[in-house]
C-alpha cells in the first residue's frame, strides 16, 4: 500500500467536492443535461413514428386497370393512400399534388403497369412492372428515415406474388424539382454522415476557443499582472479589446480553418458516394453554394465571438486559471445541448417550447445554418447571424461595463446560499 | 514644496469590512513617503485606491491635483504602480517585458530605449534579461518590477512592499535606486512596507497605519523621540498601546 495515499485522497476529495464550481459544472449540469437530452431524443423518434403512421401516401394511377386496382387494395392494407388518377406529372403538378394532400411521398402507377403485370405472370417472368416513387427530400434528421415505406411495400407485395414482379423506380424531389433515379433514403443516409461532422466540430472548436480566453483572462490575475495593468496610461477598454482581438484573431482562423476542413469533408464525402448511387450532391444543389459558405463561416464566426465574450466576462470573476475552467464549465452544456440535439433531430420537428431554447442558445446556429443553406435556406442563416451578433453585442456591453470598475479586480462568484446553509447550527445537529 | 498625493477623510468599506476609515494625508513633492503598519491594517488598499484601482467608498484623493476618480486616466499618465504580489508575463523575456511597458510611456522609440537601458541597469540581470521571465527567480522577478516602476520616471511612483522577496544585497540595492531616483529624477515616492526598520532608513516621513486609520504621522527621527523609542517598531506598539 502507498504511505499516505489514503490520507491525501481524502484531502483531495473532500477539496473537490467542496468547491461549489465543481459539483455545479461537473456533476449537476450533466445530470441535467443529458436526461433533457435523452427527454427530446425519445420525443423525436415517437413524433417520427407517428408522423410515418399518419402519413398519406399520394398514389397517382395512371394505369387504371385490374392490377393497378389490386396494388392500390394492397397499398390501402398497410397505408394511408389518397387516389388521383390520369395526371402528367411533372415539378408543378407533384408539387401542387403533394400541398394539396399535405404529403411529401408519392407513388405513380404508370401507364402499362397492368399489361407488364400480365406479361409477367403469364408470359416472361423476366419482365419487370414498375411504379415511380417519388419522395420530397425535406432535410436530414436520423429519426426521419425510419418513415418511408416504399421498399417494405414492394418486398411484401413480391412476396405475395412473384420474385421481382414489381419494382419502384425512385425519385427526389429537391427544392421542388424532380431528381430522377436518386434514392430519397440513400440521399439521406449519405447526407445525414456529413451533417454529423459539423456539430461535432463546431462543440469541439468552441471548447477549445472558449478554454483559450478564459485562461487568457484567468493569467492575468493568476500571475498578477492584471493590476499592473490596470494603472497603465491605457484605456480600460482597450484591454477588454485586447483580450477579444486576441481570441477573435484565433477564432477568425479557427472558422477559416474548420470551412476549409469542412469543404474538404464534402468533397470527400462527394468522391466516396459509389456511381452507381447516381448522386451527385453538387449538381443536386445540395453542397452549400458561395453565399451559403459564407454565410456558415459568418455563423459560426459570430456564434465563436459571443462564446469568447461570454469567457472572457465569466473568467474575469475567477482568481485563477483553475477557477476561470470551473466557471466556462457552465457554458459547455449551452453548447453540448444544441449539437447533441441538432445532430439527431431537425429543429422543425421538435416540441415548440425546446424549439424556442435551441434558437435562443447562440450556439445552436451554426449547426441550423449548416443545414439551412444546404436547403438554400438563407433566410433562416442570416436570422441566426443576426440574432448572434445582438447577444455578443449585448455581452461584450456588459464586459466592457464590468472592465471599467474595479469590479474586474475585486468580483468574485460566491456561493453563499451553500455556505451559510453549511453553517447554520440547527442543521449542524 | 507642492502637494503632490492628497488623501482626505478616506473610507474604504468591503461588504462588511471597513478597510480604510477616515484615512487623510499628504504627500510633499519630492519626498519619500511610507505608510507601515501590520497585515490588514490597510496599506495596500490605500496605495490601490491612490492607483485608481480602487474607488473610495467616501473621501477624496488628489495626485497633483488630479482627483482619482474623476481624472483617473490623467492621474495614471503620471505614476506607476508597483502591486506587492506582482508578475511579469511568463512567455515573455524580461528585455520583452520592458519593451512592452516603456511602450506606454515613451513618447519615441530613443526614448523607449533609453527607458529599457536604465532600467536593465536598475535589475542588474544582464544577459538573463534575454530569458524567459518563467525562469526567473522572485528576487530576479521583484528587481525587474521595480526597474519597470522606476524606469519612465513618474512623477509619483506608489510601490507596495518594493523590497518584499529580495534578500539583503538587492533590498539594499533597490532601496538605494529609490533614494537615488527622488534625488536625480524629481521623483516622488509613496511606498508601503511593514518592515518598519527598512521604513526607517528609507522614508521622510512615515504614516503609522492601524485598522484603516493613521495612529501616528512623521519624520522616523520625530518619532522616535516623541515616543521615546529606539526604532518605529516601539513607537508602532506604543502608540497602538495609547489607541
Amino acid at each position: 500500500m502507498l504511505k499516505g495515499f489514503g490520507n491525501f485522497l481524502m484531502k483531495e476529495l473532500k477539496e473537490l467536492i467542496r468547491d461549489p464550481k465543481i459539483l455545479l459544472g461537473m456533476i449537476v449540469v450533466p445530470l441535467i443535461m443529458f436526461p433533457v437530452l435523452g427527454g427530446v431524443m425519445s420525443y423525436s423518434v415517437q413524433s417520427a413514428q407517428e408522423r410515418a403512421q399518419r402519413a398519406t401516401l399520394l398514389v397517382v394511377n395512371n394505369d387504371e386497370g385490374n392490377w393497378s386496382d389490386f396494388l392500390i387494395n394492397f397499398l390501402n392494407v398497410s397505408a394511408r393512400i389518397s387516389v388521383e388518377s390520369n395526371i402528367v406529372l411533372d415539378n408543378d403538378t407533384a408539387m401542387e399534388l403533394l400541398a394539396e394532400y399535405n404529403s411529401t411521398q408519392l407513388l405513380e402507377i404508370p401507364m402499362g403497369f397492368g399489361e407488364n403485370m400480365i406479361e409477367h405472370v403469364n408470359v416472361n417472368p423476366n419482365v419487370t412492372a414498375a411504379v415511380k416513387f417519388y419522395g420530397v427530400f425535406v432535410g436530414v434528421s436520423i429519426f426521419e428515415n425510419m418513415g418511408s415505406p416504399i421498399d417494405r411495400f414492394v418486398y411484401d407485395f413480391n412476396r405475395l406474388l412473384a420474385p421481382d414482379v414489381l419494382k419502384a423506380e425512385k425519385s427526389t424531389i429537391i427544392k421542388g424539382e424532380i431528381i430522377s433515379g436518386v434514392d430519397p433514403a440513400t440521399l439521406s443516409s449519405i447526407l445525414f454522415s456529413q451533417t454529423i461532422a459539423l456539430p461535432i466540430t463546431i462543440m469541439i472548436l468552441l471548447t477549445y476557443s472558449i478554454q483559450i480566453a478564459a485562461t487568457s483572462v484567468a493569467m492575468e490575475k493568476e500571475e498578477k499582472t492584471l493590476e499592473t495593468l490596470l494603472t497603465l496610461p491605457m484605456d480600460r477598454l482597450s484591454i477588454l479589446a485586447g483580450k477579444l482581438s486576441g481570441s477573435i484573431f484565433v477564432a477568425g482562423v479557427g472558422a477559416l480553418a474548420y470551412m476549409i476542413g469542412y469543404n474538404y469533408m464534402l468533397g470527400a464525402v462527394t468522391s466516396a458516394i459509389p456511381a452507381e448511387a447516381g448522386i451527385d450532391l453538387a449538381a443536386l444543389g445540395l453542397v452549400p453554394s458561395l453565399l451559403g459558405y459564407l454565410l456558415l463561416g459568418i455563423s459560426l464566426f459570430v456564434a465563436l465571438l459571443s462564446a469568447l465574450a461570454l469567457a472572457v466576462i465569466l473568467s474575469a470573476f475567477a482568481e485563477d486559471v483553475r477557477g476561470a475552467q470551473s466557471l466556462v464549465g457552465f457554458i459547455y452544456p449551452l453548447i453540448f445541448l444544441p449539437s447533441f440535439a441538432l445532430m439527431y433531430v431537425d429543429i422543425g420537428t421538435l416540441p415548440f417550447a425546446f424549439k424556442i431554447v435551441l434558437y435562443a442558445i447562440p450556439f445552436s446556429h451554426p449547426t441550423i445554418a449548416s443545414r439551412a443553406v444546404i436547403m438554400g435556406d438563407y433566410l433562416t442563416a442570416a436570422f441566426g447571424i443576426v440574432y448572434v451578433s445582438a447577444f455578443t453585442i449585448g455581452v461584450m456591453y456588459a464586459a466592457s461595463r464590468f472592465f471599467a470598475t474595479e469590479k474586474i479586480l475585486t468580483a468574485k462568484l460566491k456561493f453563499k446560499g451553500l455556505r451559510r446553509r453549511r453553517k447554520t447550527p440547527v442543521e449542524e445537529f | 514644496m507642492s502637494v503632490a498625493v492628497e488623501a482626505a477623510d478616506v473610507v474604504k468599506v468591503f461588504g462588511e469590512i471597513r478597510a480604510l476609515d477616515g484615512l487623510s494625508f499628504t504627500v510633499e513633492t519630492g519626498e519619500i513617503f511610507g505608510l507601515i503598519g501590520p497585515n490588514g491594517a490597510g496599506k495596500t488598499t490605500a496605495l490601490r485606491v491612490v492607483s485608481t484601482l480602487l474607488l473610495p467608498t467616501a473621501g477624496s484623493v488628489n495626485v497633483f491635483g488630479l482627483d482619482v476618480v474623476d481624472r483617473a486616466s490623467n492621474v495614471r499618465q503620471i505614476i506607476t504602480y508597483l502591486p506587492e504580489e506582482a508578475g511579469a508575463y511568463r512567455n515573455l523575456s524580461g528585455w520583452e517585458y520592458l519593451e512592452f511597458m516603456a511602450r506606454f510611456s515613451a513618447k519615441s522609440k530613443d526614448e523607449s530605449r533609453g527607458m529599457i537601458k536604465e532600467a536593465a541597469e536598475i535589475t542588474g540581470l544582464g544577459e538573463r534579461l534575454k530569458d524567459k521571465t518563467k525562469g526567473y527567480s522572485k528576487g530576479m522577478k521583484r528587481r525587474l518590477l521595480v526597474a519597470r516602476a522606476l524606469m519612465n520616471k513618474p512623477r509619483l511612483s506608489v510601490l507596495d512592499e518594493p523590497t518584499s522577496g529580495l534578500d539583503v544585497l538587492h533590498a539594499y540595492h533597490v532601496r538605494d535606486i529609490i533614494k537615488r531616483y527622488v534625488k536625480e529624477h524629481d521623483v516622488t515616492v509613496l511606498l508601503s512596507s511593514h518592515n518598519m526598520l527598512e521604513v526607517e532608513h528609507l522614508c521622510d516621513r512615515v504614516a503609522l497605519l492601524n485598522k484603516g486609520k493613521i495612529v501616528a504621522l512623521g519624520n522616523p527621527q520625530e518619532l522616535k523621540e516623541k515616543y521615546e523609542s529606539a526604532n518605529l517598531e516601539e513607537v508602532f506598539a506604543k502608540v497602538v498601546k495609547l489607541a
